[in-house]
């Protein structure tokens, strides 16, 4: 299974792509794409590559716990929440008009 | 300190112009990421994991108090209210938003800083000892030729792209601070039969998958000729580096793979061919940048003697900080102080906007105006008088900035790791604060002495772990952070690569095996004096080993 992630181009904030098609900073948000949605996958990258918005889009491995979605590579997981040893706060928020649909 | 001239000035100002309109552009949809991407990191704009980050250039480490306070300026109005300076001796910022950084290039080139040559394959900011122009040990103050390579080296047209980074660190002291010899060239200040100074030359050293100590290419070079001889060795590298293989493109591997000699007979070829030509460095011009580095006008204070031993008693933090925050000074009746960013449990170099507006403070009333920024990720005050230390320690103590660790276990270089950075495979800084939090006690630091421990979160070493005398080095296997410890790296005049033990701890594990070591090594010292790094080179692995994995 598998999730799309990438950075706003404004705040350059991670962003997570979800079901209705609107990145969002929340990874439980995400869209899970199943092994054979390959195309609605490729489909999507395409279409959030034509807004300019998000940029370094990725697609991340993940599996479904009872506590949500779980990206397998720690990397994804301290994305999702920010530095683990935060001086003061946690991630890169969007501002109103940094919010992108496709 | 170097000022601006009109080229100088020009320049930046016109590169912010430039940048300005290609942010506009970009936001506008103008330009798409493919076209953007190269020419924001032409202006130290990355891309971390959770925003961007914009790296700042501190040539050589040197800063006044008025950049310094609009560094505080940045950080407190674009920013999260903090900054956080590199081995580089650069400061980044973590959390900029694209607009706002035409606004920042346009304040920060208002006190005469950039972001240019921060990213991409060309040649680096300039490091040098951090204690340069001050030093007791120094032979020249390596400042002034550290501006004349940063002139030469800016937007030189041949050298724009090169093969892959460059980067050139120099000292004027044969007691190496800079890691010269872990730079792609290292510079080192000589004095020749004659009496004149000039450069021996290192080339070829790097950190990184495939750590190399730099080779002594030209044991003299003389003032004039040191561009021409730079320009020869970054011509044959620009020739002949492997572009083929990111993995094989520094200097290193180009000098490993045609060996010393071979590269050397080309460099001497290009260097006799240009040797004498226009870029002579004209003695007048070094005399002329020379006078923006001239000493301050120091006050003579008579003998002071400060009794460490009776502050110790008065004052046991006062004590520690004279004991290893102060650096001897060329001239009498002053010292250079460390401001250590390194509190325990903090994140190692970072600093908050008003600790940068305090150290600004305390620089303009008892350092000349003058801060340097230190490879280790800590900040220096370089001319303070003896007679000043009290009050410069009770500013700093004010600022939440006293640490009297400079040079102890708990003074660690560490990169940003997977907190923050794009590249990283697994998390520095929280390893660092448990080592910290471990090694606290002021009285068990002391009891070790002397010594390096340098963190990195992956494998290309902007932690230097392999000159740590401890070195860890983080590496993901299976989904887990692990750490590798490596043991008996030196990045000073002695350079050494560390040496892997055996197999990876978890980060749970971390603080325990450095203890192990820390254990070992004060078990079979000689003497109290026999600090770690001596006390490998004496015994060898074996029980830095047994002291890791056991007898078995």
């Amino acid at each position: 299974m598998k999730i799309l992630t990438g950075n706003e181009l404004l705040s350059g904030a991670a962003v997570y792509l979800d079901a209705r098609g609107n990145w969002r900073e929340a990874l439980q948000e995400a869209r899970v794409f199943g092994k054979d949605e390959a195309e609605a996958l490729e489909a999507a990258i395409a279409a959030t590559h034509a807004t300019g918005r998000v940029i370094s889009i990725e697609s991340e491995d993940v599996q479904m716990t009872e506590a949500g979605i779980h990206p397998l590579r720690i990397r994804e997981r301290i994305r999702a929440q920010g530095p683990t040893a935060p001086r003061f706060f946690d991630r890169q928020t969007l501002a109103e008009d940094e919010y992108v649909s496709i | 300190m170097y000022r601006y001239d009109e080229f100088d000035a020009a320049f930046v100002g016109e590169r912010v112009t430039q940048f300005s309109d290609q942010v506009r552009r970009r936001i506008a949809g103008e330009l798409t990421e493919e076209q953007f991407r190269p020419l924001r990191l032409m202006n130290g704009l990355y891309l971390q994991l959770h925003a961007y980050m914009l790296r700042i250039a501190v040539p050589y480490g040197t800063l006044s108090a008025r950049q310094m306070r609009m560094l505080a300026h940045v950080a407190r109005t674009y920013d999260r209210g903090y900054g956080h300076f590199t081995t580089r001796q650069n400061i980044q910022f973590n959390w900029p938003k694209l607009r706002d950084v035409p606004a920042i290039l346009s304040d920060l080139a208002s006190v005469e800083m950039h972001s240019i040559q921060t990213s991409g394959n060309c040649v680096r900011n300039v490091t040098v000892d951090q204690f340069a122009g001050a030093a007791a040990d120094e032979i020249i103050d390596p400042r002034p030729v550290a501006e004349i390579i940063r002139q030469w080296s800016s937007l030189h047209p041949e050298f724009i792209y090169l093969p892959r980074k460059f980067k050139i660190a120099m000292t004027g002291s044969p007691n190496d601070r800079a890691a010269v010899k872990f730079h792609d060239i290292g510079l080192m200040a000589q004095t020749n039969r004659e009496g004149a100074v000039g450069w021996a030359v290192y080339v070829g050293g790097g950190l990184g998958r495939t750590p190399m100590v730099g080779k002594l290419i030209n044991g003299f070079v003389a003032h004039e000729h040191l561009l021409a001889y730079l320009e020869s060795i970054l011509r044959v590298y620009n020739r002949y580096g492997r572009r083929d293989n990111k993995f094989k493109a520094r200097i290193k591997i180009l000098v490993h793979e045609e060996g010393l000699e071979n590269f050397k007979g080309q460099v001497e070829q290009e260097f006799a061919e240009i040797r004498g030509g226009v870029l002579t460095l004209p003695l007048e011009e070094l005399d002329r940048i020379e006078a923006y580095f001239a000493e301050p006008d120091y006050a003579d204070h008579g003998v002071v003697a400060i009794d460490v031993e009776r502050e110790k008693i008065l004052d046991p933090a006062f004590g520690r900080f004279l004991e290893n925050n102060t650096f001897p000074h060329k001239r009498a009746g002053y010292s250079a102080v460390t401001i250590s960013l390194k509190p325990i449990g903090g994140a190692p170099g970072d600093a908050t906007a008003e600790q940068m507006e305090a150290v600004a403070d305390l620089a303009e009333r008892y350092s000349f105006d003058e801060l340097r920024v230190s490879h280790e990720q800590n900040l220096v005050l370089p001319h303070v008088a003896l007679t000043d230390l009290r009050a410069v320690y009770d500013g700093l103590a004010a600022a939440g900035l006293a640490d009297a660790n400079a040079g102890e276990i708990t003074d660690m270089i560490t990169c940003p790791g997977l907190d923050y950075c794009a590249l990283a495979n697994a998390r520095s800084i929280p390893i660092a604060q448990d080592i910290s939090r471990r090694f606290a006690a002021p009285e068990r630091a002391r009891e070790i002495g002397k010594l390096k421990i340098k963190i990195s979160g992956c494998i290309n070493a902007c932690g230097h772990h392999h000159v740590g005398h401890i070195g860890i080095l983080g590496v993901e296997k299976k989904g887990t952070e692990l750490y590798q410890i490596t043991v008996g790296g030196d990045g000073s005049e002695d350079a050494a690569v560390g040496k892997i033990l055996g197999p990876g701890f978890v980060a749970d594990e971390v603080p325990n095996a450095i203890e192990r070591l820390v254990d070992a090594y004060i078990a079979e010292r000689s003497d109290p004096g026999e600090t770690f790094i001596a006390a490998y080179r004496r015994l060898g692995d074996a029980p830095f080993k047994e002291a890791l994995y056991g007898n078995g």
